[in-house]
């Protein structure tokens, strides 16, 4: 990896302005990155596909590692927070077991012993082109999105132009589907963003980001409210293989069913198919007011993937998805499949 | 001694399985007629055909195995290459000024016409074909031309104080190329005018067998006529050690080179030549290593470039490949392409077949196995062609040619079962003359449960679709006249056993250990080998399987001498005995009616303690098994995941020195044509010429939740009281196993390797349609 300065504050406020004051690199991907468990950032650095010239070390400032919250309050956890305390806390475990779920299905356990919750909702692509040091794509700041022409079967179904890539990050699709925000403290101040707004599709955002942080901004703490239906949310992921995979395709869902398990309200967010954490809106309202029936659910998963353009290659995760909206319904309506 | 005083023995001629590069050819040597000692029974050994635990097993689990990774001696430098990023094209500039002023950077060799180190890995043929283009090239001739045939083929190489440096540097050497037309797909590098890989063009011939009229005539008296295309992709060795070595060379004259290799004696003569020392200067050293599987021998190019560097800066340089380089320069397993016409009568026997078999091996020739493989087809006739492609050369990898070559004739012979509606285990007996095979498929049959088999292929509401399939392979496995191994009994009862080899993590050190312990009466922990250094007696390298079966009979040799040697000078205290009739068992020497323990016995040698000497002898050792396997999978249909339920292997051995270690090959086998069948392929984008799942992330191999129950299974109806190597049969037949059973769970024929979820569901979807 390129050299770097490390600089290892203690407080937030010497974090941001050290991210802030950082000397300006040529390209976007050489200006100064914060690191967490550096899952992510050293794997972008030692193939010098990110070439930060300071590295603004997260893990000296105290109290970002925490969980707090209940059942009523709803959760509140650090940015600092690896998956492997979320998947293990408790009260994620029976409260929000679609979150816990989530982050259970993240990489290895080692990954997960160093991974972070902001690391894990900032982490950079896995498009295949992205990641190859002798490949500068438009996400790179070249001109050309080489997947869409080339080998796409991972890229995405869904909201993809003129970069197709799917966002990597597993919890995204979950805290999306549970209503998360993020509280963000910048060299300019605080803000609280949904993140439903956090995330940002190519067409809308920078290219060359998938969301709407300015590089001096550091994610502190994920707020996830109570809600009728945290507690029936399940996260479904499929992996080409078990032991270590990205989603080809995810499902987060989570449903309220009246006593005569009629669904009350719902959440359908799709993962691995589309450049953010996509909300399948359209789905959710028509599932309000029916039952799970075979035919209601086989609907709602027609629905969930309408607008689906596949590339040349991806067009199976189209029929992949739509199982995984099933069957996230089944089990987050606690029935057997 | 016993052996030297006997009259000379009657010479024969036989033919032996010789290894370069990985890929066996036979050749003729001279060995004794007859005579020498034998095995005996196989079931009667002590530690022999029992399950034996690694004797390194402590030192890799605890980490206190030192792999060439592991060493780092003071002053020690790191080196890099730096890669072409093109799939062709041909160098104009090299500038390494900027390198040159990073602090640390120490040396720098390629960028200048004196120390250019060129090319891949490659077999020889291809390198003197390559060689003869750049002399023959218009541009440029006073001046050799550097033209790169592939991304990823390094041009430079560094060394600096640190890997980190050594990187920067990398980055930091500018290289100014003139771009040429690439092609990377075999189906495009056939078509007419594509970009050249080689003057002569991308299509070369490698054989024709049969007779193409006769099978025409045959196809007549067929009832069902078949044809089927089968692909593999390249496919990737995945040793979890990288190539690479350590060059100390500090400017004397001599050398010692810490290398990941399967043949420590094809490490000092390439070194040498680098370095311009003599042979017998260079030390190679190889205690553990992580993994060849034929991938590792002779010193590779990066082994050139660190000779270099280590020579430019006087200091020890290390250069391990990255695990990109890995990926991209280190060689691979050729991928196939092979198109069958079979003619097959109504009560199952294949009559006629036509293949054309592309080995697709990038700049290399790739291999196969000729078809029809291992069955009696009256009338066949193939062509074997290799297909080359601005890709890093194939190399030996795993019974090279093997799995492609089973994975296409078995997916076909299982097709043709369907078709005419016979059982595919009876199918293959129809076509199959060998006894053996039988006998393991039925084995392998009731082992499986095949009688459970899904009735019809896709069945059955349930998305959960199970099924199970069946396939067939052969090896060789028969060793050479190489090793010289040494045995030594000391005064105080040490014994050690002494030979150059090398342990691949095969197992080596053990029945090293278990053969001397055995001959002599001792436990396994009684014995210390001392092996992977070229100054000890020579060896083969590990290539074919031929190890076991090269060096078990000169370990057996020296280890009768040694007995032999040590109950001469017992006999006075053992009431006269016979040296051949004094036993050794238990720890205990006995003989005349007297009983030694070793101690006693081995206070009784002279001060120098006993010294013994071993060749191979033919008679121990043998070559030719079969190998059956039968796989159960589960198919999801509507997500089209394919997971392994349980894979049967049933192999024959002949003598199973250490049943654990054959057991662990068998799985290891399994594991990896689990793989193959399901998970692996290198990915190119054909536009850009570059290689896009260069890691472990993109390139999946199986971790432990895709592993499913495995059963080795060893063959002991072989009654061969003889050694036969074994690292490579297992993972032939498994391959088409787990294709045959997918087919079998859901209805999907996939032809194109590996089964990935998208295969399935469009598979089904096209069989919905239709
Ligand atoms: C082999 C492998 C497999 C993986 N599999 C998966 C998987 O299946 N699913 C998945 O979701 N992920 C996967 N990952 C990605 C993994 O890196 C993340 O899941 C992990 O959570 C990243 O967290 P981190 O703390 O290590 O991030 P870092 O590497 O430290 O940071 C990642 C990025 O986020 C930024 N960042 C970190 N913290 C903050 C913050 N608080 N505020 C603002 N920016 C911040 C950094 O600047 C950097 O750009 C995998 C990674 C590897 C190497
Ligand atoms: S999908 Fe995005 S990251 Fe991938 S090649 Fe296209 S622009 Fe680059």
């Amino acid at each position: 990896m390129k050299s770097f300065e490390w600089v290892s504050p203690t407080s937030l406020n010497d974090a941001v302005n050290l991210l802030k004051s950082a000397p300006a690199g040529d390209d976007a991907d050489d200006v100064a990155r914060a690191i967490a468990g550096g899952q992510d950032l050293l794997t972008t650095m030692k193939d010098y596909i990110t070439r930060p010239t300071r590295v603004v070390n997260l893990k000296g400032i105290r109290g970002l590692d925490r969980i707090e919250g209940d059942a009523r309050k709803g959760l509140r956890i650090g940015a600092l927070v690896t998956l492997a305390q979320l998947e293990e806390n408790t009260l994620v475990r029976s409260h929000f077991p679609g979150l816990a779920e989530a982050a259970h299905s993240i990489a290895t356990p080692q990954i997960r012993n160093l991974g972070t919750v902001g690391g894990n909702l900032c982490q950079r692509p896995r498009c295949w082109y992205y990641r190859l040091e002798e490949v500068i794509c438009l996400k790179k700041g070249g001109s050309k999105c080489y997947a869409a022409e080339g080998e796409n079967k991972y890229n995405a179904i869904l909201g993809g132009g003129p970069s197709y890539i799917v966002h990597p990050s597993d919890l995204a699709p979950m805290l999306v589907a549970l209503g998360a925000s993020v509280n963000v403290t910048g060299a300019s101040g605080k803000r609280t963003i949904p993140l439903e707004k956090f995330f940002t599709l190519p067409s809308e955002g920078s290219i060359r980001r998938e969301n709407v942080l300015q590089n001096d901004e550091i994610i502190t703490e994920i707020q996830v409210p109570a809600s009728s239906f945290a507690a029936h949310s399940t996260y479904l992921k499929f992996k080409e293989r078990e032991s270590m995979d990205f989603a080809i395709s995810s499902v987060a869902a989570a449903v309220e069913l009246s006593l005569a398990k009629v669904v009350k309200q719902s959440r359908i967010v799709l993962g691995g198919v589309a450049p953010i954490p996509w909300r399948a809106t359209k789905a959710e309202t028509y599932l309000t007011g029916k039952t799970l029936s075979a035919d209601v659910l086989a609907e709602t998963a027609r629905v969930a993937l309408d607008g689906a353009k596949p590339l040349a290659k991806n067009a199976y995760k189209v029929p992949l998805t739509q199982t995984l909206v099933r069957r996230a319904l089944v089990k987050a309506g606690g029935m057997s499949a | 001694m016993q052996q030297q005083q006997a009259p000379p023995k009657k010479k024969k001629k036989i033919k032996v399985p010789k290894v370069i590069n990985g890929v066996e050819t036979m050749v003729e040597v001279e060995v004794d007629d007859e005579g020498g000692p034998v095995w005996g029974p196989n079931g009667k050994h002590a530690i022999l055909n029992h399950r034996l635990t690694r004797v390194d097993a402590p030192l890799k689990v605890s980490g206190a195995a030192e792999y060439t990774y592991d060493k780092n001696p003071p002053g020690l430098l790191y080196g890099r290459v730096v890669r072409s990023p093109y799939a062709h094209a041909r160098v104009i500039r090299i500038d390494t000024s900027a390198a040159q002023r990073i602090a640390g950077v120490k040396a720098i060799v390629g960028a200048t016409n004196e120390d250019v180190v060129e090319g891949s890995n490659r077999a020889a043929d291809v390198a003197e074909k390559k060689d003869n283009m750049d002399l023959g090239s218009a541009k440029a001739p006073q001046k050799k031309e550097r033209i790169v045939r592939f991304a990823g083929e390094p041009v430079v190489a560094v060394a600096a104080i640190t890997p980190e440096i050594a990187d920067d540097a990398v980055r930091a050497i500018k290289i100014e190329y003139e771009v040429l037309p690439h092609v990377v797909r075999a189906e495009d590098a056939i078509k007419e005018g594509a970009p050249k890989v080689y003057p002569d063009g991308n299509l070369e011939p490698k054989e024709k067998r049969g007779d193409a009229a006769k099978v025409e005539a045959s196809f007549k008296e067929a009832d069902v006529i078949f044809e089927a295309e089968y692909r593999t992709p390249i496919l990737h060795h995945s040793c979890l050690e990288t190539h690479g070595n350590l060059v100390d060379y500090r400017g004397g004259d001599s050398a010692t080179v810490y290398a990941s290799t399967q043949g420590t004696f094809t490490i000092p003569g390439d070194a040498a030549k680098e370095l311009g020392l003599k042979e017998s200067a260079v030390t190679a050293v190889v205690e553990h290593m992580g993994g060849g599987f034929g991938s590792k021998f002779g010193i590779g190019i990066e082994g050139k470039f660190a000779c270099q560097l280590s020579k430019q800066a006087k200091a020890p340089v290390k250069l391990m490949l990255t695990r990109k380089d890995e990926f991209l320069l280190a060689g691979n397993r050729s991928g196939s392409w092979q198109k069958f016409k079979a003619g097959v009568t109504r009560d199952g026997k294949v009559i006629a077949l036509l293949a054309t078999q592309y080995q697709l091996g990038g700049l290399g020739d790739g291999s196969q196995a000729g078809q029809p493989y291992i069955y009696t087809v009256p009338n066949f006739y193939r062509e074997r062609i290799s297909i080359h492609t601005n890709e890093d050369a194939s190399r030996a990898m795993r019974a090279p040619g093997h799995p492609q070559a089973s994975f296409g004739i078995e997916s076909l012979m299982d097709e043709l079962s369907y078709k005419v509606g016979i059982d595919p285990v009876e199918f293959r007996k129809k076509n199959l003359k060998d006894e053996v095979y039988h006998r393991q498929l039925d084995r392998g049959a009731r082992e499986i449960g095949w009688e459970r088999r899904n009735k019809t292929p896709g069945g059955g509401s349930n998305p959960l679709k199970r099924g199970m399939g069946c396939a067939i392979g052969t090896w060789g496995g028969g060793g050479g006249p190489q090793c010289k191994v040494e045995v030594g009994i000391a005064r105080d009862g040490s014994v050690s056993v002494a030979v150059g080899t090398q342990d691949l993590g095969t197992g080596t050190r053990t029945y090293t250990r278990a053969i001397v312990a055995e001959e002599l009466g001792l436990q396994i922990n009684d014995v210390v080998e001392h092996i992977g250094n070229s100054k000890l007696g020579a060896a083969n390298a590990s290539g074919g399987s031929t190890t076991t079966a090269s060096l078990a009979p000169a370990v057996k040799d020296a280890a009768v001498n040694a007995r032999l040697s040590i109950a001469e000078k017992l006999s006075p205290l053992l009431g006269g005995a016979k040296p051949e009739e004094i036993s050794f068992s238990q720890g205990r020497v006995a003989g005349g009616g007297k009983t030694l323990t070793w101690k006693q016995a081995c206070a009784a040698l002279p001060s120098a303690g006993i010294t013994a000497h071993g060749e191979w002898k033919s008679n121990l050792q043998s070559r030719g098994v079969h190998g059956v396997c039968f796989a159960e999978v589960e198919v999801d249909v509507e997500t089209g995941h394919t997971r392994a339920i349980k894979m049967v292997h049933v192999q024959d051995i002949g003598l199973p020195l250490n049943r654990l270690a054959i057991e662990s090959q068998i799985n290891g086998g399994m594991i990896q044509s689990l793989g193959m069948a399901l998970f692996e392929g290198r990915v190119m984008d054909a536009a850009l010429g570059l290689q896009l799942n260069p890691g472990f992330g993109d390139y999946k191999i199986p971790g432990s939740f895709e592993i499913p129950e495995l059963v080795p299974l060893i063959d002991d109806e072989d009654k061969r009281e003889a050694v036969i190597g074994v690292g490579e049969p297992s993972i032939i037949p498994a391959v088409g196993a787990v294709v045959n059973a997918v087919f079998n769970a859901c209805g999907v024929r996939v032809r194109e390797l590996p089964i990935t979820p998208d295969k399935i569901l469009m598979g089904l979807s096209d069989r919905r349609t239709v």
